[in-house]
């Protein structure tokens, strides 16, 4: 469905895009991660044909946004960062419009513009100004308005920013459906959990390079001492650490707070009943411990140093 | 054609806009009412074309060359309104009533005036006017001048075709006598012909219908500020990069941007004439495609100059600032504020740099009646300046 090709873009001579690659089947969903400034929305504006490409091309079902941007234009719908609506304008009529600039007629978008406020939840407000709106509901007029004329492709650049959590839910369970009926989704965000909900396979980005790419479970086992068990511990004793940093499988100990220490494991089922004998031999009492499965965000923070929301 | 629709919506999000139909078409209407009424008087019907005058006359013997010129000049069907014409036994009356106030101006016309003319020099009218009425003298002075050499070429002329024809023999005297009478009875008929038709195009333009003018020029000249402003607008809530994104060309979207502009401005003027028509009373003058051919070719400037503003300035805030000021001097500079006759030449040789001043005095000249060759340039001058500011400001728009 979509080919990014050695995408490369730069801004008064510094490099922002640096050959970033990936492609995505059709009806797939595909996470672009990344921390602010990491290039993901500038990939996005030349995918979309906003930004004129330096370097590489993209192309969908085929067709090259260099050579015919119009004919890829039509086959996405793109929900951008910002609300991007007319806000003294109806939810309907900013939803018409938007069809009429993919080519849809009078009937006819009007006629999509009822079906998409449906879609979204938003059928008893079509007729109220989108400056009325929540910021919720106005984040879904504006995934509504990509929506209109049926995009192949639906690309979401950061869609739930700022908003209360039972509009975020109804965003991510609407693009889920949109999804399952066979639409094919690029989503990006930096909350982890949103991209972990939606998305099969994911490019983690950072300073304009695909640093990982893969499923959920490829990426996480390409983490080191992926899984962390966190001990409440009383005495925190010097002897006890150093042992626990010599057991074959553990990668790591940090001590987080006084009586609070995270070990790294790569194997949490061998690790835990050694640290269990450990603690009893160094007459260290446990008070409490918690096993936190890998996740994107540890891998993210193994990667680059630096937590997504930096 | 998505540049309409994007036109429509432009046009649609404007009207709807209180605030700006408030600034738009409330405003302009409140300030021509104002400016208007408290300014009649100075631009108005008494102080245009010929101000409304009482007249003193001394006319003692009857003489023939006076009357014609009480008849045919000063109670012609075109000054009749303005004239009253007071008779006075001497010119000491007159000078009495010049000072009671009960007469403007007085014509004390010599006895057997029109003895002289067979020697081709009349003696000269005496005018008596109030000081502080010398409009109404030096109106009085050029009428009977022009009178009086009228008279003069002809008797002079008659003189000096009858000798030659006298040399040329008795038996056709006669014959050519009447026939050169004739020919010059015509040429004076045609003369004044000719001076009524001057007058066409010299209507009063009351103070009313200046500031309608003026106010119509000054606030189509936001539209520049507005058009800029949404450009710019778009471009910062990011709706111009997701119509970008959208299957519609550049030019598509710049034009509808424009159009969005015309549209407005065209049906501001519209609504401001018509408004002005049915509130005020203003005629707009006689022909109602020419007033509407200068609205639209005005509206298509202001419509061009802010698609080049919008090319060069980048934030809604300088927009404003730039704006602001911008109208203000060019208001001001194009007779707006204070009409254009009352400018220094030099100044107003200047104001032809502002786009509205081409739009008000075109305006005005149609309310006074004016031909359509005289509006040519104006309309040319306003349409080139539209064209000309669109086409640059698209294709700086269009390289970024």
């Amino acid at each position: 469905m979509l080919q990014v090709i050695e995408l490369k873009k730069s801004f008064g001579g510094k490099p922002v895009v640096k050959g970033v690659s990936f492609s995505v089947d059709k009806g797939e969903a595909f996470g672009l991660l990344g921390p602010n400034g990491a290039g993901k929305s500038t990939t996005i504006s030349m995918i979309c044909g906003l930004l004129k490409i330096d370097g590489g091309d993209v192309r969908v079902n085929g067709l090259s946004i260099k050579k015919d941007p119009m004919a890829v234009k039509r086959k996405i719908g793109i929900v951008p960062q910002d609300i991007a609506l007319y806000p003294t304008m109806t939810a309907k009529e900013n939803l018409v419009f938007w069809g009429k600039m993919y080519g849809l007629k009078g009937r006819e978008a009007k006629a999509k513009a009822d079906r998409v406020l449906a879609d979204v939840g938003l059928s008893d407000r079509a007729n109220d100004k989108i400056e009325t709106f929540s910021g919720g509901m106005k984040r879904r007029i504006n995934i509504g308005a990509a929506l209109m004329h049926d995009p192949e492709l639906l690309i979401m650049d950061e869609p739930t920013v700022g908003i209360d959590p039972q509009s975020r839910n109804h965003i991510l369970e609407t693009v889920k459906r949109l999804n399952e009926q066979g639409m094919t989704v690029i989503y990006t965000s930096h909350y982890m959990e949103e991209v972990e909900f939606l998305c099969e396979r994911i490019a983690i980005i950072d300073h304009g390079e695909v640093i990982a790419l893969g499923t959920k479970t490829e990426l996480c086992n390409r983490l080191a001492g992926g899984t962390v068990i966190q001990l409440k511990v009383d005495p925190i004793k010097e002897r006890f650490i150093q042992r626990l940093k010599t057991m074959e499988a553990v990668a790591n100990v940090k001590i987080v707070e006084e009586d609070r220490i995270e070990v790294f494991v790569t194997r949490a089922d061998a690790a835990l009943s050694q640290i269990v004998a450990l603690s009893l031999e160094h007459r260290v009492q446990l008070l409490s411990l918690n096993v936190k499965e890998p996740n994107l965000e540890a891998l993210f923070l193994q990667l680059t140093g630096r937590s997504l929301r930096d | 054609m998505k540049c309409l629709t994007i036109a429509w919506k432009d046009f649609m999000i404007r009207f709807k806009d209180r605030r700006g139909f408030m600034l738009m078409i409330l405003m302009p209407l409140i300030l021509t009412f104002i400016l208007g009424s408290a300014l009649g008087g100075v631009m108005g019907e008494d102080a245009t074309v010929f101000p409304k005058t009482n007249l003193g006359i001394v006319w003692k013997d009857d003489d023939p060359l006076a009357r014609q010129f009480i008849r045919d000049v000063l109670q012609s069907r075109d000054l009749k309104p303005y004239i009253h014409i007071k008779m006075a036994d001497s010119r000491e009356a007159l000078e009495e009533h010049i000072r009671e106030g009960s007469i403007d101006a007085a014509i004390v016309f010599p006895n057997g005036w029109s003895r002289d003319l067979n020697n081709g020099k009349l003696k000269g009218l005496t005018i008596l006017a109030d000081p502080g009425k010398s409009l109404q003298s030096d109106i009085l002075q050029t009428l009977s001048q022009t009178f009086m050499d009228r008279a003069e070429t002809t008797a002079v002329s008659t003189k000096t075709v009858l000798s030659v024809a006298v040399d040329s023999g008795p038996e056709q005297m006669a014959g050519l006598s009447q026939e050169v009478a004739d020919e010059l009875k015509q040429a004076a008929q045609q003369q004044w012909h000719a001076v009524e038709e001057k007058s066409v195009g010299q209507k009063p333009v009351s103070g009313m219908q200046y500031y309608a003018a003026a106010m119509a020029a000054m606030f189509l000249l936001f539209n520049m500020m507005n058009g800029a402003k949404s450009f710019i607008h778009e471009r910062e809530t990011q709706t111009l990069a997701r119509l970008f994104s959208t299957p519609t060309g550049k030019t598509s979207i710049l034009i509808g941007k424009f159009l969005g502009t015309l549209y407005f401005a065209v049906a501001q003027f519209l609504i401001f004439m018509l408004a002005t028509r049915f509130l005020f009373g203003v005629n707009w003058g006689d022909n109602a495609l020419q007033t509407l051919s200068v609205g639209a070719a005005f509206a298509v400037a202001v419509s061009g100059l802010s698609m080049f503003i919008a090319s060069v300035i980048h934030t809604e805030k300088t927009a404003d600032v730039v704006g602001g000021i911008g109208v203000q001097i060019l208001a001001l500079l194009g007779g707006s504020m204070v009409p254009l006759t009352l400018f220094p030449d030099m100044l107003r040789q200047i104001a032809h740099i502002a786009p509205n001043t081409w739009a008000l005095t075109s305006l005005v000249d149609i309310m006074g009646g004016t031909a359509w060759s005289a509006l040519a340039l104006p309309i040319g001058v306003l349409a080139g300046i539209g064209a000309a500011a669109v086409t640059i400001g698209t294709w700086r728009l269009q390289a970024r």
